[in-house]
């Protein structure tokens, strides 16, 4: 493991049980994501993309091999040890936004920070900055039932990103969106890769996200089919 | 966003429902306050009549009396116990008396009954059910002399009036048999024919003389407290000042054991019923909380996500149930004011369908239905009813921190 790497599968295998059935999501895969990566994950429904996410970010535990984010195995970790790295060190992007739909823009993009018990007056100064960041500063009131969802996809992306994560593992985050807002949320994105040395990792059908990645991991079946870097 | 905040806003996303939820707790409340309500002042008027009808809420007297009464067993200096015992905190009155039985004899016929033997200056309406319920008459109005009270169905059995002799017969404290002639001058009805029926009240002085006793000496003494639930410690106080081993102090439970049985076994019937209704609410509040648990697992599973902790969340579901509480007591406590008020004012006649003459243990019940409630108890339901509804949010709040989130987000 590249002593960059910030995430790294060893030998990973996810296999789920479908009522009798046995489907193998992930098969002995093994891959490393470095600091500063835009990568992202394609293949058809079924390739494993959403599971590798899932195993990335402690959501979902391997049926063998290891995940190491940070060097950290998360198989062994307590389940408050796992909601501790997902709250410090993760960021969340997912299809359907997925905000908490009694709070405001302001209270979606300072839930983590609360839970990290980050005083309100710091809480203040960097929920007003990354909305400023995502272009929302003037929405800050509003409820997600009071968004688009391009608007709601950026209070998602501020909420991923203002605690500063390790990575942020971002599930189809253009599916639901239009193609103008597509290409916003992907700028604002390379941006925040760009600007800030944000680690990304994308799974994605959409070509303008692959497109965009600098690196692009095609997965089939469970495996890596082609992993290709892009300068 | 504190977690409190963020519970409370939880709850008004399905108004009607949390409405619906806070409203049966309240009406849960209502339930609840009237039972309790009704035992606290019901107890309270029974053990108060069984009180004034003879014994007191506490008695003073020999040893062994309880047990067998018989009038060789004398309570020696019952007027300076009397005394005594009147300076003590939370007694509002104490009363010498002598209970025994006898025959009571007319021209026509001879009945067997109890006599009751009182001075009239210590005793008083107040104190004594039937000085309160004289009909005919007056009462005596010396500890001396030869004055009988009887009861209305006495007098009938023995076709006696006022004026009429009567001739009671019973043993002094040497076992011999002594007799005593006396005249009427009060008829009482108390609307119990146990007592109507076999008491008579003599003047204390007399009888006295009758049973060879000391001028000091009875067979007890009645006392009257303040409050009945405090029976116990004033006993203890007053065993502590005069208690003797040829004297005990018993409470109004242990002299009146069929009342305070009655008492028990109604006291175990509200407290069932009160169990059932709290485990019916708890059961709808389970629903509920529940119902909303399961409908928010995708949002669950995307705080964990973000990190937030299986115990957060834990909080999180457990401090809506206590907005809940909160809000359902606020309820019941508006929707209870109304009725608590009319039936403490105003009360339900039920004379028409138990009589006038109801007892319970020959004790009169009113058949006026009243509430009211002790201090005590509006804090028990208050308490009890918040502490349900929390009680009812930690399985829901348990099964909220237990839903695995790539489970959870699934849920479309």
């Amino acid at each position: 493991m590249g002593h960059q790497s910030i995430v790294h599968l060893e030998d990973t295998t996810k296999i789920y049980q479908q009522g009798k059935v046995e489907v193998c999501a992930v098969d002995r895969l093994s891959l490393s994501i470095k600091k500063g990566d835009f990568a992202s994950l394609c293949g058809p429904s079924g390739s494993g993309k959403t599971t590798v996410l899932n195993l990335i970010g402690g959501l979902d535990i391997p049926t063998s091999g290891r995940v190491l984010l940070e060097n950290q195995d998360l198989a062994i970790l307590t389940r408050s040890q796992i909601s501790a790295i997902r709250r410090d060190r993760l960021g969340f992007v997912f299809q359907a936004y997925n905000l908490i739909p009694v709070l405001t823009a302001y209270e979606n993009a300072e839930f983590v920070l609360r839970l990290q018990g980050v005083s309100e007056r710091e809480c203040r100064d960097r929920v007003m900055a990354v909305l400023k960041e995502v272009g929302l500063e003037d929405l800050e009131n509003r409820r997600p039932d009071e968004m688009s969802g391009g608007q709601q996809q950026r209070v998602a992306i501020a909420r991923a990103i203002v605690s500063r994560p390790a990575i942020v593992l971002a599930d189809e985050p253009t599916a639901n969106v239009d193609s103008a807002t597509a290409e916003s949320l992907l700028d604002l994105m390379q941006r925040l890769n760009q600007d800030y040395g944000g680690t990304f990792l994308f799974s994605t059908h959409d070509h303008r996200v692959m497109e965009r990645a600098r690196r692009l991991i095609c997965l089939k079946d469970g495996r890596i089919e082609t992993d290709e870097v892009r300068r | 966003m504190t977690l409190g905040k963020m519970a409370w806003r939880n709850l008004w996303r399905r108004k009607r429902r949390t409405f619906i939820t806070a409203f049966s707790i309240g009406f849960g409340v209502m339930l609840t306050v009237t039972f309790t309500g009704t035992g606290d002042y019901g107890y309270t008027k029974m053990i108060n009549a069984g009180a004034i009808m003879g014994l007191g809420h506490v008695t003073i007297e020999p040893r062994g009396y309880n047990q067998t009464p018989a009038l060789d067993k004398r309570l020696l200096k019952a007027e300076q116990i009397r005394e005594q015992i009147l300076t003590m905190p939370g007694v509002s009155d104490a009363i010498v008396r002598i209970m025994g039985q006898a025959m009571f004899a007319s021209a026509r016929k001879t009945v067997g009954g109890m006599f009751m033997a009182i001075d009239p200056a210590q005793d008083s309406a107040e104190q004594n059910l039937l000085l309160r319920s004289l009909v005919h008459g007056h009462l005596f109005s010396s500890a001396e002399g030869r004055g009988v009270v009887v009861g209305t169905k006495m007098a009938e059995k023995l076709n006696l009036r006022i004026g009429k002799k009567l001739v009671y017969t019973t043993t002094d404290i040497y076992g011999e048999i002594v007799s005593e002639i006396a005249r009427v001058v009060g008829i009482f009805e108390t609307g119990v024919d146990e007592v109507d029926g076999a008491m008579v009240l003599l003047p204390i002085s007399s009888v006295r003389a009758t049973l060879h006793y000391d001028v000091q000496d009875a067979t007890l003494v009645a006392v009257i407290i303040n409050d009945h639930r405090r029976a116990k410690s004033v006993r203890d106080q007053i065993s502590a000042a005069v208690g003797n081993p040829q004297r005990e102090v018993l409470t109004w439970k242990q002299t009146q054991t069929e009342l305070a049985g009655i008492i028990t076994m109604d006291k175990s019937g509200n407290y069932i019923m009160q169990l059932l209704i709290g485990l019916l609410i708890a059961a709808g509040l389970l629903n509920t909380l529940l119902m909303s648990v399961l409908e928010r697992k995708r949002e669950f599973g995307v705080m964990m996500a973000v990190g937030m902790s299986p115990a957060t969340l834990f909080r999180l579901v457990l401090v809506e149930s206590f907005w809940l509480a909160l809000i359902g007591l606020i309820v019941g406590i508006i929707i209870t004011t109304p009725w608590y008020a009319y039936l403490y004012y105003v009360g339900l006649d039920f004379s028409g369908a138990i009589g006038e003459g109801y007892n319970a243990g020959g004790v009169l019940v009113d058949p006026l239905f009243k509430i009211r409630l002790y201090k005590e108890s509006i804090i028990a339901i208050l308490a009890g009813v918040f502490s349900l509804t929390l009680l009812s949010g930690i399985y829901p709040a348990w099964r909220a921190g237990r839903i695995p989130p790539v489970e959870s987000l699934k849920v479309i």
